[in-house]
């Protein structure tokens, strides 16, 4: 009996990891229809994040300590948000859409497929510039921190961990929609300072902004606590970086199932793609 | 028999907000008002009404897109709201206004996919895929993207995908809804087939005619959230409306003539078209009328078309249409 369920588990598991392939190879597949567009979506969004590295060279040349952080650090706060936010919108692109989705109804189609409707909506499409932020990412790491293979290991780690972190809160802001009805530009407001203050130390907040950082805009799981684990292999900050995220993604998929009894359909026309 | 479909006294009602400025109320709108019926296995069902009668929300109800406000609701035996997961694997649907296919990529690449969503064994899916592209002919824009298929050939992929997972219920919402003839004529006569050879249950909402006399055998009229209207279409043709058309062609300029309970709809020089209300006057007498006006070369009787059947009953109060079962 045990084992019956326990294959009837691993069962699924293959099966949603066979779909979220089948997805990345489509999603791919579909970008590559317009490759002039992928491509120069990949470039600019790498180009826009070198311009912040650079910028922050430029800044610890003349300051070369900011509150305890050099430009190491810095440069793997943008390597983790960078791989972190890229990751979790080439594989979960949707995320970023669900204010859209849920305001036009579009959450039917999904509605009729044998499969959990969160995780496979979130599949449903990929983000071409979030692919440049993942490229951007690892490169920078691999080029300017030149990490040894445990450092380059933790790096994965908290970059999926980050990864998911974003992912849910872009199910948490985009649920909202199902109970302020067009609530795309609160969640997309939202979403822009939790990037913002995803980019900067959290070290330079103090007070009611720190508290800000730990809940509403949960930034320090990207921007502190991860740099930290890194500097120092710490498998305490490691937990509490991994902790942060999944709380995020529950609470998140919580208020979605929440709200997803509110939903009300709408019959606009419109095509997957 | 067993029943693919089941309400009873099924209920939806949706909250607006009505009012100007700061006044604002909630207003409870009635989308679907109690609707009771089942449908047997295998039978394919016309579910029509104008406009904002309750039909797509009903269908939302039965695929467990929607949770009804009262009353219940059986398809394949699955409560759709609350075991919308099991159910899903044994309907499929069709939204005519909303696509599952992938706009960007041909029709081969959302099989696959689809494959994949209903982990289906691999090789009964490469056979399953390969007998819906032969049926519905799609061997040569299998392989387009959907974005360069005419509106007819992404229809005819948007049925062949729903079919994929072996579905024992499909729900169409206005299939062919923007399709020209020739489309339209195939895509019904794909869903008939499908329906008469493979025991495939069809739920059907359309505003086209055309589309319930092909396909469904039994119609459903609602209107105003409100069941109007259940019987074989066949019967809803020949006795709903009590009325005949007779087309007469004449041999030579007939004597004018009239007759209570028959009204000129269209006339020539040599022909004329008549609508005979039954329940005033006998067909016999009325022909017996036209052969006095002038010699008759050719005479057709006809039932009325089921377009102007259903749009009679549309303007009909609730309580003067029958309703029996099937």
């Amino acid at each position: 009996m045990e084992a019956e369920k326990e294959e009837r588990l691993w069962f699924k598991f293959t099966g949603y990891l066979t779909l979220a392939l089948s997805y990345i190879k489509f999603n791919l597949k579909s970008q590559w229809e317009y490759r002039g567009a992928f491509l120069s979506q990949m470039v600019a969004m790498a180009a826009n994040n070198c311009v912040w590295v650079a910028f922050w060279a430029l800044f610890f040349t003349r300051f070369p300590v900011l509150r305890g952080w050099g430009v190491e650090d810095v440069i793997t706060l943008w390597a983790v948000a960078a791989t972190g936010f890229g990751l979790a919108h080439s594989v979960c692109g949707n995320a970023l859409a669900l204010p859209w989705i849920i305001a036009r109804g579009q959450l039917d189609v999904w509605m009729l497929y044998p499969r959990a409707l969160l995780s496979h909506v979130l599949l449903g499409s990929m983000s071409a510039t979030s692919c440049g932020d993942t490229v951007f990412g690892f490169f920078v790491y691999l080029a300017f921190v030149r990490p040894d293979l445990p450092h380059l290991l933790l790096f994965v780690v908290l970059s999926i961990s980050v990864a998911f972190l974003f992912v849910g809160f872009s199910i948490l802001t985009g649920s909202l929609t199902f109970f302020l009805g067009n609530a795309e530009g609160l969640a997309e407001q939202w979403r822009f300072s939790m990037i913002t203050f995803s980019t900067y130390p959290a070290t330079l907040f103090e007070g009611v902004v720190k508290i800000i950082l730990y809940t509403l805009i949960p930034a320090a799981f990207v921007s502190y606590l991860p740099i930290v684990a890194l500097k120092e292999m710490s498998m305490y900050y490691t937990a509490l970086t991994l902790a942060g995220s999944f709380a995020v993604l529950a609470i998140g998929s919580a208020v979605f199932y929440l709200g997803l009894r509110r939903y009300e359909s709408g019959n606009l026309l419109e095509m997957r793609g | 028999m067993k029943h693919a479909v089941e309400l009873e006294e099924l209920r939806k009602t949706f909250v607006v907000k009505t009012g100007k400025g700061l006044k604002r109320e909630n207003k409870e709108v009635v989308a679907v008002d109690s609707i009771s019926l089942k449908v047997e296995e295998g039978q394919s069902v016309a579910f029509v009404g104008p406009n904002g009668a309750g039909k797509s929300t009903t269908i939302k109800m039965l695929t467990g897109i929607l949770t009804p406000s009262a009353g219940s609701a059986r398809v394949l035996g699955y409560v759709p709201w609350k075991e919308r997961s099991k159910l899903t694997r044994s309907i499929g649907a069709v939204f005519g206004q909303r696509s599952q296919l992938w706009y960007h990529l041909p029709p081969r690449d959302t099989f696959e996919l689809l494959g994949r969503i209903y982990n289906i064994d691999r090789k009964r899916f490469a056979e399953r895929r390969d007998q819906l592209i032969e049926r519905f002919a799609m061997n040569e824009y299998l392989d387009t993207q959907v974005r360069k298929l005419s509106l007819g050939q992404r229809m005819r992929a948007e049925v062949a995908a729903s079919l994929l997972h072996f579905p024992r219920v499909l729900f169409l919402d206005e299939p062919t809804i923007g399709l020209d003839v020739i489309a339209r004529q195939e895509l019904r006569d794909l869903i008939r087939e499908w329906n008469q050879e493979e025991g495939l249950t069809v739920f059907l909402t359309s505003h086209d005619a055309g589309d319930i006399e092909s396909v469904a055998k039994r119609v459903i009229i609602i209107n105003h959230g409100q069941l109007v209207l259940d019987d074989s279409v066949s019967k809803v043709k020949r006795h709903y409306l009590g009325s005949k058309l007779l087309s007469v062609k004449f041999r030579a300029e007939p004597t004018p003539f009239s007759i209570d309970g028959v009204e000129l709809v269209k006339s020539s020089y040599h022909a004329m078209k008549l609508e005979v209300d039954t329940d005033k006057v006998e067909i016999d007498t009325v022909i017996k009328e036209i052969l006095k006006a002038a010699p008759v070369a050719d005479i057709t009787i006809e039932n009325p078309p089921l377009e102007s059947v259903i749009a009679h009953i549309y303007s009909q109060p609730k309580e003067s249409v029958q309703s029996s079962d099937v």
